[in-house]
């Protein structure tokens, strides 16, 4: 017997200190203006000292958890580029401060991919019968690897944390996953990248400061890839679950950047009506941010039970990946605040 | 003017907000406030659309529309 994978849990949380684009360093020298057209973004949430990537974790896997009405899974799995550790992984201390000590438990390290790349093998984990339910959660604390005075990327990234639960059921229930599509390409592994705290960083002999352990991006050439790659990766599960481009009621992609969004839309011929985004809130939150962005837009209405939903992703590595789902009933537990926060 | 340009001045007109009556040949894209990283999406919909691939050399923001309006009309050439 085959399992699907059915979403039937929700929950987010953001770190409750929010930065405007006005209170970012002057050495950025930029505007408002300059990044709310360049990127979308008006504010980014990010965490208050002494908080780690397991701590927003919690938070989300917890209310995620809640809605699903059961409060044991069998497996944890966080999606992140910032775990707590180099080692051991996220998840295993994620899981026991849930009260799922037992579980299994690994993290996913996919960049901005996670959260997809995490849905798929949640579905793995349930069709072969390893797992009943699953919690996924994408947690980030990218405030921990930004350089400050990055142009290119301080002012784009944000803290957050979103998380599903999953259980075996049937593929024609609302809320179940599938098809996937997922995919990568190595050549492009230094458009993303923390080149230093690795392997290649400390067998290089060079002083730690050669490579540095600030994040960074080739943001132009990350932009057509992800544009080309998402929507590459959208047309392959469209064909394979046999629906048109037209079927899609909602596209919610990585929010990487409102106009990628944008573009994505437009290449594949969908309505921006139908683009759900949480960016101007919340920034790029990496592997949280579809999970984040499916929460607002449950709160705000935006995500209805019965939509047909597209989840797409592009991320460092380079890594891709996309699913679909029809919307199903669900109800949030203490959802982050809609609107404006400030 | 020639196809290419016809076909750029559509493309800026309902992709990109820009107002057909401050379209000049000799205009840059900067004065038409559309920056690096407009040239980036431009090049994304020229590919889809036209079938041209312009790289980061090709234009900048300091490039007249009539100048990017040959580049695309030369591949164009190469390729008929």
């Amino acid at each position: 017997m085959t399992y699907a994978a059915v979403l039937c849990g929700l929950g987010a949380w953001l770190p409750p200190r929010v930065v405007v684009n006005d209170d970012l360093p002057a050495g950025l020298n930029t505007t408002d203006e300059w990044i709310r057209t360049r990127t979308g973004i008006r504010q980014r949430h990010v965490a208050g000292p002494g908080m780690a990537t397991s701590d927003l974790a919690v938070e989300a896997g917890a209310r995620a958890l809640k809605s699903s009405g059961e409060p044991l899974v069998d497996a944890v799995l966080v999606a992140t580029t910032t775990p707590d550790r180099v080692c051991p992984a996220t998840a295993p201390e994620v899981a026991t401060r849930l009260g799922l000590s037992g579980a299994a438990a690994f993290d996913i390290a996919a960049v901005c991919t996670g959260f997809i790349y995490g849905l798929g093998c949640a579905a793995g984990l349930i069709s072969a019968g390893v797992a009943g339910r699953v919690l996924l959660i994408g947690a980030e604390t990218y405030s921990s690897i930004l350089n400050p005075l990055d142009r290119g990327t301080a002012m784009i990234f944000g803290d957050g944390a979103g998380a599903v639960v999953l259980r075996a059921g049937e593929p024609a229930e609302p809320g179940a996953l599938g098809p996937f599509d997922l995919g990568s390409d190595g050549h492009g592994s230094d458009l993303i990248s923390v080149p230093g705290g690795g392997s290649r960083q400390r067998l290089s002999n060079l002083p730690e400061s050669a490579m540095s352990r600030y994040f960074t991006m080739a943001g132009r050439e990350v932009f057509q890839h992800a544009v080309l790659r998402m929507a590459a990766s959208s047309h392959a599960v469209l064909q394979r679950a046999g629906w048109q481009v037209v079927d899609v009621d909602r596209l919610v992609a990585h929010q990487a950047n409102i106009r990628i969004l944008y573009q994505l839309a437009d290449h594949m011929r969908i309505d921006r009506g139908r683009i759900v985004s949480n960016i101007d809130r919340v920034g790029n939150t990496a592997a949280a941010s579809i999970p984040l962005a499916l929460a607002h837009g449950v709160v705000e209405g935006t995500v209805q039970p019965g939509h047909r939903t597209l989840l797409t992703a592009f991320g460092g590595g380079l890594t891709w990946g996309s699913t679909l789902l029809t919307w199903p009933g669900l109800t949030l537990c203490d959802p982050p605040a809609h609107g404006t926060d400030r | 003017m020639s196809d290419a340009y016809d076909q750029l001045s559509n493309i800026l007109v309902t992709r990109f907000e820009v107002e057909p009556e401050e379209l000049r040949p000799d205009v840059t894209f900067e004065e038409l406030e559309l920056d690096s990283l407009f040239l980036v999406e431009l090049g994304l919909v020229v590919q889809q659309e036209l079938g041209v691939k312009l790289t980061d050399d090709d234009a900048t923001p300091r490039s007249t529309v009539a100048a990017v309006a040959e580049l695309i009309e030369a591949q164009l050439a190469q390729a008929s």
